[in-house]
């Protein structure tokens, strides 16, 4: 009986409600869109356009004029800093999916106790900040480090640090970049049903096979999302770079930050923005489409 | 052979070994796991641990040579600690609390009404994670530069929110729409009024999430370097940013060591809740997953 009431009842309540609801709604929802415009959309375009129209320098008219960009790819050191912050992005990447694949699959099928130990060692570094990390790892993998001092007690000498090098950035970056990658591998793997797997064993098909053929096709929205926003996240960052890389070549992140704060070369840094705008531009909108059809489909 | 395929404790024995062979198999991939990820992952912020007690620490010990915590009252007493912890803790109060007011409300709103675009709206949250942040950081910074915000309080905390947009919006929007209706509509029929409802049946369901999305943002926001350096400085200097500075010119080991140590602690505690998150999938609606 009772169900019967609500049943009837439902309908009736929205039907009043309609009329109105939708101005409440955007009543509710405006400040945040407000605030994301204002401080995302607005800067983004303003990067845009204060680096498109250039001042004539007699005359002072500013007029749509490339010369910004063009200043960009003549210069040497900076096209050299975007081919580095390329290849930092790329094998760091690669290594997060041939690091972040074994943990999801072992997190995955595991059924030791032991799993859940390996979870939270995985998950550790989203709860590590990007200045503590770089200042731990500085500790541990510089000269005379604990790294060092570890492998001196194995016997090794004439270990070279990685840092103030690519590789130590690169290992940073993965170190940071874990739990994430892991966690959303997991959660793609955990929607394939262990009944799919199971039929593929009995007709013969080995693990290779079974992760090529059936859990990398089912999870595939999982490694797409993976992908992006590891390409997104290290592309555009900072902290790490900054603190543990190289001086020469720079991470855009570092460029532009060198560029704006040192140089006082406002137009500058939003060129080397906009550069790295577009060039995740493309990786930005497979994310969000991605997302929305998941979404879609779950609905 | 024949013999001992006879013995009735053979079998037994076998399946017995057998068994065992295949635990240690399965347990040792667990215990190799452990023992890499422990090194890698425990190692660099255990190291730290220790040189924040250690007095003197010379390689090629791997503990500290002399253990002690002279160097503490040295670093405690610092005149920039002094001043950029109230000022961390005070801008990752703010922040979260006018994150929370301006964002729960909508994502009340993006799962409850029904209103022209709101998909579109709410997908439109993922931008913040769309664009390269140091990018976005820089061409906010130049916004502020003409509007005077560069070096202020109000620009930290304003590019301090963008952080936390996507995830005090998502998080709460999938806990409110996992609410079950129908205990609401019981609720309602027995006469409860809407007030009361909300917060005697909505409200207890979706505080967990609500609270992890708080926390999350407290935490992210109180470790927030990158947009405090770019719009911060030279006047706001947070604990974060004042350990770019630390790093950067560290002579004393120790300094840094202990100020880490005391900036991690409140990862540390969160660090203790984290499972609980795991288990909710909270973390992953805070990626749009």
């Amino acid at each position: 009986m009772p169900m019967a009431i609500t049943s009837t009842t439902i309908p009736m309540r929205r039907a009043k409600k309609r009329d109105w609801s939708w101005l409440a709604g955007y009543a509710l929802i405006a400040l945040p869109v407000l605030i994301m415009v204002a401080l995302i959309f607005y800067p983004a375009v303003l990067a845009l356009i204060d680096t498109l129209f250039v001042p004539d320098a007699t005359t002072g008219v500013t007029a749509l004029s490339l010369s910004n960009y063009q200043a960009f790819f003549k210069d040497r050191i900076l096209v050299a800093n975007l081919l580095f912050t390329f290849q930092v992005t790329l094998t760091a990447v690669a290594l997060l999916f041939v690091i972040g694949y074994p943990l999801a699959l072992y997190l995955r099928f595991s059924k030791s106790r032991l799993a859940s130990v390996v979870q939270v060692l995985t998950l550790f570094p989203l709860f590590v900040p990007g200045v503590i990390l770089a200042f731990a790892l500085i500790q541990f993998l510089g000269s005379h480090g604990m790294l060092d001092s570890l492998l001196h007690a194995f016997g090794f000498t004439g270990f070279r640090t990685p840092y103030l090098q690519p590789q130590g950035v690169i290992i940073a970056l993965v170190w940071e970049s874990i739990p994430f990658t892991v966690l959303v591998l997991t959660a793609g793997l955990r929607q394939v049903e262990d009944a799919v797997v199971e039929s593929a064993r009995d007709v013969g098909a080995n693990s290779w096979q079974i992760f090529m053929r059936i859990l990398l096709p089912l999870s595939l929205r999982s490694a797409v999302i993976v992908f992006c926003l590891n390409v997104i996240g290290i592309f555009g960052a900072f902290t790490i770079p900054y603190l543990l890389g190289p001086a020469q070549p720079m991470m855009m992140g570092v460029s532009m930050q060198q560029t704006f704060n040192n140089y006082q070369d406002r137009v500058g840094a939003l060129t080397q923005a906009v550069i790295t705008f577009l060039f995740c531009a493309v990786v930005g909108l497979l994310y969000v489409r991605t997302v929305t059809r998941g979404r879609k489909e779950r609905a | 052979m024949a013999v001992v395929s006879h013995s009735p404790s053979m079998p037994v024995k076998s399946s017995v070994f057998k068994a065992l062979t295949k635990t240690v198999r399965r347990e040792g991939l667990s215990v190799v796991l452990i023992v890499a990820l422990f090194t890698i992952i425990i190692g660099p912020m255990l190291t730290v641990v220790l040189w924040a007690f250690a007095d003197v620490w010379r390689y090629p010990s791997l503990v500290p040579t002399q253990w002690g915590t002279s160097f503490w009252a040295e670093t405690l007493a610092r005149a920039d600690l002094a001043m950029a912890f109230p000022l961390s803790v005070g801008l990752a109060v703010t922040v979260t609390l006018l994150s929370a007011v301006i964002c729960l409300p909508a994502s009340y709103a993006f799962a409850r009404m029904n209103f022209p675009g709101r998909q579109g709206l709410l997908l439109s949250f993922l931008a913040t994670n769309a664009f390269p942040r140091f990018g976005l950081y820089v061409s906010i910074a130049v916004v502020f530069y003409r509007l005077n915000l560069i070096g202020t309080i109000p620009g930290v905390i304003l590019i301090q929110i963008v952080n936390t947009l996507l995830l005090m919006i998502w998080i709460p929007t999938s806990a409110f729409q996992g609410v079950d209706r129908s205990l609401e509509e019981a609720a309602l029929d027995v006469g409860a009024s809407r007030v009361r409802v909300f917060l005697q049946v909505t409200l207890p369901l979706v505080l967990p999430s609500l609270s992890a999305a708080v926390l999350l943002t407290f935490v992210s926001t109180f470790y927030e370097a990158q947009g405090a350096l770019i719009v911060g400085l030279p006047n706001v200097t947070t604990m974060a940013v004042l350990m770019y500075s630390i790093i950067n010119s560290q002579i004393i080991v120790q300094y840094g060591a202990i100020i880490s140590f005391i900036l991690w602690l409140p990862s540390l505690i969160l660090l203790t809740f984290a499972q609980r998150f795991v288990r909710g999938n909270a973390i992953s609606a805070g990626f749009g997953v």
